[in-house]
């Protein structure tokens, strides 16, 4: 795992879950988040989208894990 | 075939699980397969064969539009099986009602024949989009038919769900072990069914009198008493989860028996601090399959369209949160029936969502406490929650839109408040304001509309009360046995749970009986009609 990725999305999770105390590990889900709810979900993605000029479809975005899993994904599409 | 019958649980069920044992263990697993394909058949003909030919096309247009897509990844295909899925729902379950609703406009009386609903039908379809969709992502893979129908036919979960993923079920069925009784498998099983039978023939079947009493009465223009209103309508919100998360319950149980694990449906939802958190407990896999299949991709294109053009927030919150959100509870709602207060029920629940939205967003803002909650806080905003919830249910079961809103009307307080008699003298220090408020002393009930003692129904709903707010729910009570798909995260630690041996067997027994003695008075359950 890319440690400038990481450091880049842990930033996004500051900003859209408007928290600069929140601390994220690649184990960590939805579960340990309260607010990350399906809409907050997709504000996440979206803003990802706008940092790294990725895109997302529906179905990648329902199937993910853990924060682990979906940094992987991430990195996935920057190298393309 | 009822799973709250004598012949389902005496016959049906213990036959079919015999001989796929047998043919299992002695012949070949394929036979075993074919029976249990054959049964669950058997099982859905029992209430109207003329169906079975429908089911049959639906699973074998599916098939090979799956088998088709896994070869070849076309869109157009995969758009194709889907409108196919739709259309034939269309037909089934809505022509009559869309109908309706053009005649009414155009002020013409077009006559169609009455299209009696196809058992299921909302749920097999639902079930076999999710397969193409998951086919074309690549996400599964090809199966025998043999086992795809096993995957829809399935008889415990058929009729009501649990909707299951194609690529939850295939490697169970193909896995070996489900051949092989085992008595782990079959005393779990056998536990959590009665536990839904209970709650089924034991909860659900003794509220319905109280609620069919009220709303019938609601129906025919009876002006009910604020206490008769709210005693219908919080009746018929525990009826509607002992039945339907009983379903589920037996649903999870009998599959069990034959060693296949099904997801997780309900989760305590009354239980739920908010909305949002109602519908993660709440029929979980419709929840699932709403969120993966309609909400994500709407608000995937909406979202990114409101952050890529910069709008201000306000319009952004409508185009993000309350086009989407109205668009995918009408939808919701229509698919719980052809109806117009089911798409109002939608409708509630979606203006529900949106105020929520409107209030985290407000929270976030303001940074307003991120402490821990205190219990006086999570007390109101679970009341808050679950009378959001009873409000909304009462569209839900009214016939009409009519019947609902006079139910609103008493239970809003709009047809005054009439207390005890007794409470005339002591209520008399407040002098003239009882009076003022529309207060009276004619009785709580003094409709007579509930036949029972009023003080008997009382305790029966605080005591529904109590089991659905403190009592762990069938998951937490078998956390260790693996009683469900899809419970990561769930579980917390710590809690009383079940265990193999006497002392729970015997509570087994006591369940078992007391549901079998109220079986007799047979009843349908309420998700069949959807």
């Amino acid at each position: 795992m890319d440690n400038d990725v990481f450091y880049k999305v842990s930033v996004i999770f500051k900003d859209v879950f408007n928290d600069q105390n929140l601390e994220i590990a690649p184990e960590m889900t939805a579960a340990d988040i309260e607010e990350w709810d399906s809409l907050n979900h997709i504000n996440l993605i979206i803003a990802h989208e706008i940092e790294f000029g990725v895109r997302f479809t529906s179905f990648e975005i329902s199937n993910l894990k853990d924060i682990g899993q979906f940094v992987e994904l991430l990195e996935s599409k920057i190298q393309k | 075939m009822l799973f709250n019958s004598y012949i389902f649980v005496f016959l049906f069920l213990p036959i079919v699980l015999l001989v796929f044992a047998l043919v299992g263990k002695f012949w070949h697993y394929k036979a075993a397969i074919s029976w249990l394909v054959i049964s669950s058949l058997f099982f859905y003909g029992w209430w109207n064969p003329s169906y079975l030919g429908l089911i049959l096309f639906s699973i074998i247009f599916n098939y090979a539009v799956g088998v088709a897509l896994l070869g070849k990844r076309k869109k157009a295909l995969l758009l194709f099986g889907i409108a196919g899925n739709i259309l034939l729902l269309g037909y089934f379950k809505y022509a009559n009602f869309f109908l309706d609703n053009v005649n009414y406009v155009l002020g013409n009386s077009m006559v169609l024949e009455e299209i009696i609903l196809p058992l299921a039908i909302s749920f097999f379809t639902f079930q076999q989009i999710t397969y193409l969709v998951d086919a074309f992502n690549g996400e599964t893979r090809e199966y025998s038919f043999l086992y795809y129908c096993l995957f829809v036919l399935f008889f415990p979960q058929l009729i009501a769900g649990p909707i299951v993923h194609h690529k939850e079920m295939m490697p169970q069925f193909e896995s070996g072990i489900i051949y092989k009784l085992k008595s782990s498998n079959l005393i779990i099983g056998i536990s959590i069914f009665f536990i839904g039978l209970f709650k089924k023939t034991v909860f659900a079947d003794t509220l319905a009198i109280y609620a069919t009493s009220v709303f019938t009465a609601s129906e025919i223009g009876i002006e009910l008493t604020f206490f008769e209103s709210w005693v219908g309508a919080i009746a018929y919100t525990f009826q509607l989860y002992f039945d339907f998360s009983g379903y589920s319950d037996m649903a999870i149980g009998i599959a069990r028996m034959f060693g296949i694990i099904l997801p997780i449906n309900f989760f305590s939802p009354y239980k739920a601090n908010n909305i949002a958190d109602f519908w993660r407990r709440w029929h979980i896999t419709l929840s699932n399959f709403i969120k993966e299949y309609l909400y994500y991709p709407i608000n995937l294109t909406m979202t990114r369209y409101a952050v890529v053009n910069n709008t201000n927030p306000i319009i952004k919150f409508i185009i993000t949160i309350i086009i989407p959100m109205t668009f995918v509870w009408f939808l919701t709602g229509l698919w719980h029936g052809a109806g117009w207060t089911f798409i109002l029920w939608g409708l509630i629940h979606g203006m529900y969502l949106i105020i929520f939205q409107l209030w985290t967003d407000i929270r976030s803002y303001f940074r307003w406490s991120r402490d821990e909650p205190t219990f006086f806080g999570i007390a109101t905003s679970r009341i808050v929650t679950f009378t959001a919830v009873i409000v909304s249910f009462v569209m839900f079961r009214s016939e009409s839109i009519n019947g609902a809103m006079s139910m609103y009307h008493s239970m809003f307080g709009f047809s005054g408040i009439s207390l005890p008699m007794s409470f005339e003298a002591k209520l008399s220090v407040l002098g003239e304001i009882p009076e003022m408020i529309g207060i009276v002393y004619n009785g709580m009930f003094y409709n007579g509309v509930l036949t029972a003692n009023p003080n008997n129904i009382i305790i029966l709903l605080f005591i529904m009360l109590i089991i659905v707010w403190f009592s762990p729910n069938v998951t937490e009570w078998f956390r260790f046995e693996k009683p469900a798909l899809r419970i990561d995260g769930l579980l917390k630690k710590g809690g009383l749970y079940w265990r193999r041996n006497t002392g729970f067997a015997l509570i087994t027994i006591f369940i078992a009986s007391t549901a079998l003695m109220f079986i007799q008075r047979e009843s349908e359950f309420l998700y069949f009609q959807f």
